[in-house]
């Protein structure tokens, strides 16, 4: 046991003081491991982030059902939901009614009406230039902020606002915050999204850690040469080359660890705002950070010592067994089979998937993954050995890839599964988003706002429409009025009134004029036949108080949203339903001046002084849920993260190569070999690696996109223009990174390079 | 007779280290000329200052008449690919090409075709008798088989001279011995002049002439042999 203690020290001597070049490359180490540890810890800090998110929003949400009397414990509140230049706000009315009524979390004081607690990211944009045209907006008065205990995250917009308008009709009635049940369950789809995404990221990471920490591990296989000249015997050098390895990772860890402090710095900021978080959240879980620190040196050990397999260290230098031994390819196929059996049952879609899917999905697209790690050196071993033929540039290359394609694999290895992984999650991404996207049908070009108002006296001639009409970038307004029409079997429609441009935001209706009536057609529409009398009632509570019988010439038209298809609807413009008391409308359709920037946020300023509680919409063609767009955003970045991280290890690992090399680039030059000629066998050597791995990344990133796409109950469709992208992108990486190891090239191959010869 | 290549007070500097000092040398065609001095002398550098490998500091390298010092990099390559030849101490084969291919290989730089390239290689390795292992790797090879390797690979373009640095300074004697006559041998039939760095008074007996190289300058001896 002291020989192993006294033979590891060694090691790890030798790596802090071998001189420059042991510095050199243990700098490279850890810096290589430190970048996979920070993303690790940062992989790791989300569960943390998420939950006390989620427990902060959790203490301020309310239960809406409760059907409380008023007392000295309660209190009123209305919801507001708004929009700034496409920021979201959110906030509630307070009305307390009694000396115990309970303030929200992180507000300290009851808000008499007009005065608002904001959040400091809501507070700096009202007091900022930008927030000028914000400002006023409910009226406020701005009497301090919101606390970190009643907020998601710093950057997010949002506020309470005294008031002392509230009814029990226009808000509701709670005793308390907090409402553990308003934590939303993840739906199947996002879920099986989720988990891929973070296997598709994790792994390259992981890749990335054990090439990094065989940085430089040709110049430390000589100097283990070195010691076995003076007596060491293979064991004892192994254990010497663990304890240099140990160092490394080590470092890496503390590396990491600062990388990381940094990176929570930077993150914090660089989130959308929705979703940004307090430092104090950017915590790793300690379970998961455990394991970070122990299997991070553990691996960097095990990848050394498999590393050494292939090696015989002598006293006078290194053997590397990398004659014709061929590799074999049954057991690399054992893990990608074993990953695709785990993924096949999803083939039947994840309904019929008992809980605890997640699991099996990201053993089976880790164990995929892997798998193309697997097989890319025998891929590329066996293609390399049929390669032949070409010029000087492509020969040397070739060449150099038959005797020792291990170096070139490893550096492409993690583009290969960063690939294939991105390709499968953006296919699963693109399936799942046809899914979660409305195609809204709306006609955008008569009215680009719409907002539905509850409380106001939206009377045509009344103040409130006056107001509307009259603000600067409203051009015109239209209203659309809602009545209950009950069949005489009973059945209940929808029936609009408002004007052809009004009712076109419900229906396809192309020829009209008023008078005209249609009925939206759709899979659960009943049908109706014109001289059908409906009685009319004003809400959904209410018995019919007047009848109305459908006239000649009704025509069916298409719903402009698959969402419209639930019930039937009955569109009408006034002089269909004459003699008929409509009430007041309710929707507002809204035409904005194209050429007012600012007309959106006006509109929405006016509508909050009619109507705290109305939210304006802009009218979209196509609404996409918001957590996909977050995804696909994430997904964005940490695929670009991830290119820039394999892009900086393959930079590391070609500059290695060309250090190593430069005894035989001098000689090389020294015939006269064209640097041309030189570039070329280096864009080769790099080259085609990556377009094998890239190969082999497309066809399983594509056939696990298709089984994640049957998973997700989607139809299998390949998305070739992200698919094209992200191979792009990819060989645009290593192109780069090429290119960037040009000058380098160069200087070794300029006459100063050439003087050790 | 005029000199095939010549050196006029040629200095060069790493640094503050002055390698060359105002060192002046002739060559003739098809001569053998060794390149004597302790070590740190500056015979290499004057070695690659001669090949096109160094551009001097000051002076002038010419050779065939032309400067070589004022000749753009591209230039110098093209001299090098064509007209001179190098054979190093550790051989500096190229290790994944086989034997058979590396010496093919300036060849293929001068733009021959691969087939006439490997024919010609082939007939240089027989004649060095190496052709065993034309189709084996270097590191397959031994030290000796290796050095005759690359000088075949020094010889097959026919170049005009063949630039030695201490060609057998990795080989026991009696495969040094081997190395030098072989290569000496082929050097006088295809008419090539040789320069020969060596600190072995055994190898630099296979010269007409010597220089001696002593603090970056040349004193120059002539042998009648």
């Amino acid at each position: 046991m002291r020989r192993w203690f006294t033979e590891l020290s060694l090691g790890v001597r030798l790596s802090v003081a071998g001189g420059r070049s042991s510095v050199a490359r243990l700098a490279m180490i850890s810096v290589g491991v430190g970048l996979g540890v920070a993303m690790l810890l940062f992989a790791a800090t989300v569960p943390a982030v998420v939950s006390a998110r989620d427990a902060r929003i959790g203490a301020r949400a309310v239960d809406r059902s409760l059907d409380l009397p008023r007392g000295e414990d309660t209190v009123l509140l209305m919801d507001v939901k708004s929009e700034f230049r496409g920021r979201q706000i959110d906030g509630y009315l307070v009305q307390a009614e009694g000396a115990r009524s309970p303030l929200p979390p992180g507000v300290t004081r009851r808000l008499a009406p007009g005065e608002m607690v904001a959040s400091p990211a809501m507070k700096r944009l009202l007091d900022s230039e930008e927030g000028a045209l914000l400002r006023g907006r409910w009226g406020e008065r701005v009497v301090g902020t919101i606390g970190a205990a009643g907020l998601g995250g710093p950057g997010e917009l949002y506020f309470y606002q005294g008031s002392d308008r509230l009814t029990e009709e226009s808000g509701y009635r709670v005793r308390a915050f907090g409402d553990a049940e308003v934590a939303q369950g993840v739906p199947p789809v996002l879920l099986l999204l989720g988990v891929v995404g973070l296997v598709v990221l994790l792994l390259p990471v992981l890749i990335f850690v054990t090439t990094a920490v065989r940085f430089g591990s040709e110049s430390r296989d000589r100097q283990l040469a070195a010691l076995r000249l003076v007596g060491s015997d293979a064991v004892m050098t192994r254990r010497i080359a663990a304890g240099e390895t140990l160092v490394g990772a080590v470092l890496g860890l503390l590396t990491g660890g600062l990388f990381f402090l940094g990176l929570g710095a930077l993150a914090g900021r660089a989130v959308p705002e929705r979703f940004s978080f307090y430092p104090a959240d950017f915590r790793p879980v300690p379970l998961l950070a455990l394991l970070v620190i122990v299997l991070v040196p553990v691996s960097a050990v095990l990848v050394t010592q498999s590393a050494l397999r292939r090696v015989v260290v002598e006293p006078l230098g290194v053997v590397r067994r990398s004659g014709d031994r061929r590799r074999r390819l049954w057991w690399r196929l054992i893990l990608p089979v074993a990953g695709l059996a785990l993924l096949y049952p999803l083939h039947e879609g994840l309904d019929q998937r008992a809980e605890g899917f997640e699991y099996q999905v990201m053993a089976g697209v880790a164990l995929l993954l892997v798998g193309v790690a697997l097989l890319l050196p025998w891929l590329v071993e066996a293609t390399v050995h049929r390669l032949g033929g070409g010029g000087v540039a492509w020969e040397l290359a070739v060449r150099r890839l038959q005797l020792d394609s291990g170096t070139a694999v490893r550096a492409v290895s993690g583009i290969a599964v960063s690939v294939a992984g991105v390709i499968a999650l953006q296919g699963l991404l693109v399936a799942v988003q046809a899914q979660y996207t409305r195609e809204t049908g709306h006609v955008t070009d008569r009215y680009q706002a719409v907002a539905a108002l509850r409380l106001a006296d939206l009377d045509p001639a009344g103040p409130a429409m006056a107001r509307l009409k009259s603000t600067p970038g409203v051009e015109a307004v239209g209203t659309a009025a809602w009545l209950r029409a009950v069949d005489p079997q009973g059945g209940s429609m929808t029936l609009r009134v408002g004007e052809c441009g009004v009712l076109r935001q419900f229906g396809k209706v192309a020829e009209c004029a008023d008078g005209d009536v249609f009925v939206v057609t759709g899979q659960y529409a009943p049908a109706v036949a014109a001289g059908t009398t409906f009685g009319l009632a004003e809400s959904f509570y209410e018995e019919p108080t007047q009848e109305w019988t459908l006239p000649g010439g009704v025509r069916p038209v298409p719903p402009v949203d698959d969402m419209l298809q639930a019930g039937g609807i009955i569109l009408a413009t006034p002089g269909a339903v004459r003699g008929v008391s409509t009430p007041l409308p309710a929707d507002v359709f809204v035409a904005l001046d194209p050429g007012d920037t600012d007309a959106m946020e006006r509109l929405r300023n006016v509508v909050a002084a009619v109507d705290p509680s109305a939210y304006v919409r802009p009218v979209e063609l196509r609404t996409v849920e918001a957590v996909l767009v977050t995804m696909r955003q994430g997904l964005l970045v940490g695929a670009t993260a991830l290119l820039l991280l394999i892009g900086a290890s393959m930079l590391v690992n070609v500059v290695e190569q060309l250090r190593e090399r430069r005894r035989l680039l001098a000689v090389l030059v020294a015939f006269g070999t064209r640097r041309g000629t030189l570039t070329g066998s280096v864009l080769y050597q790099v080259a085609i690696p990556v377009l094998l791995g890239l190969v082999l990344a497309v066809a399983t990133g594509t056939g696990l996109g298709a089984v994640l796409q049957s998973a997700a109950n989607a139809p299998v469709r390949f998305d070739w223009s992200g698919i094209g992208a992200t191979s792009g992108a990819a060989a645009l990486v290593v192109l780069l990174t090429t290119v960037a190891t040009m000058p380098l090239l160069w200087r070794l191959t300029k006459p100063g390079g050439l003087r050790s010869e | 007779m005029q000199p095939l290549l010549t050196a006029e007070d040629v200095t060069y500097s790493f640094g503050p280290t002055h390698a060359l000092d105002s060192a002046s040398l002739r060559v003739y065609a098809g001569e053998v000329l060794a390149l004597m001095g302790p070590s740190g002398s500056g015979k290499s550098t004057l070695l690659h200052c001669l090949a096109g490998i160094l551009t001097p500091d000051s002076g002038q390298v010419t050779f065939d008449g032309r400067d070589i010092t004022a000749m753009s990099d591209t230039a110098r390559s093209a001299l090098r690919r064509t007209d001179f030849g190098f054979v190093f101490q550790f051989g500096q084969l190229v290790p994944e090409l086989s034997c058979l291919e590396n010496v093919a290989l300036p060849l293929r730089l001068a733009g021959v075709g691969r087939r006439e390239a490997q024919r010609r290689s082939a007939e240089w390795l027989e004649r060095l008798e190496v052709a065993d292992v034309a189709g084996k790797r270097p590191g397959q090879a031994s030290g000796g088989q290796g050095q005759r390797v690359a000088v075949a690979r020094a010889l097959v373009t026919r170049p005009r001279v063949i630039f030695a640095d201490e060609p057998t300074g990795a080989l026991d004697s009696l495969n040094g011995e081997r190395v030098m006559q072989l290569f000496i041998a082929a050097a006088r039939d295809t008419g090539a002049a040789v320069v020969l760095v060596t600190h072995e008074a055994r190898v630099a007996a296979y010269s007409d002439r010597e220089a001696v190289v002593r603090d970056g300058r040349v004193r120059e001896q002539e042998y009648a042999r």
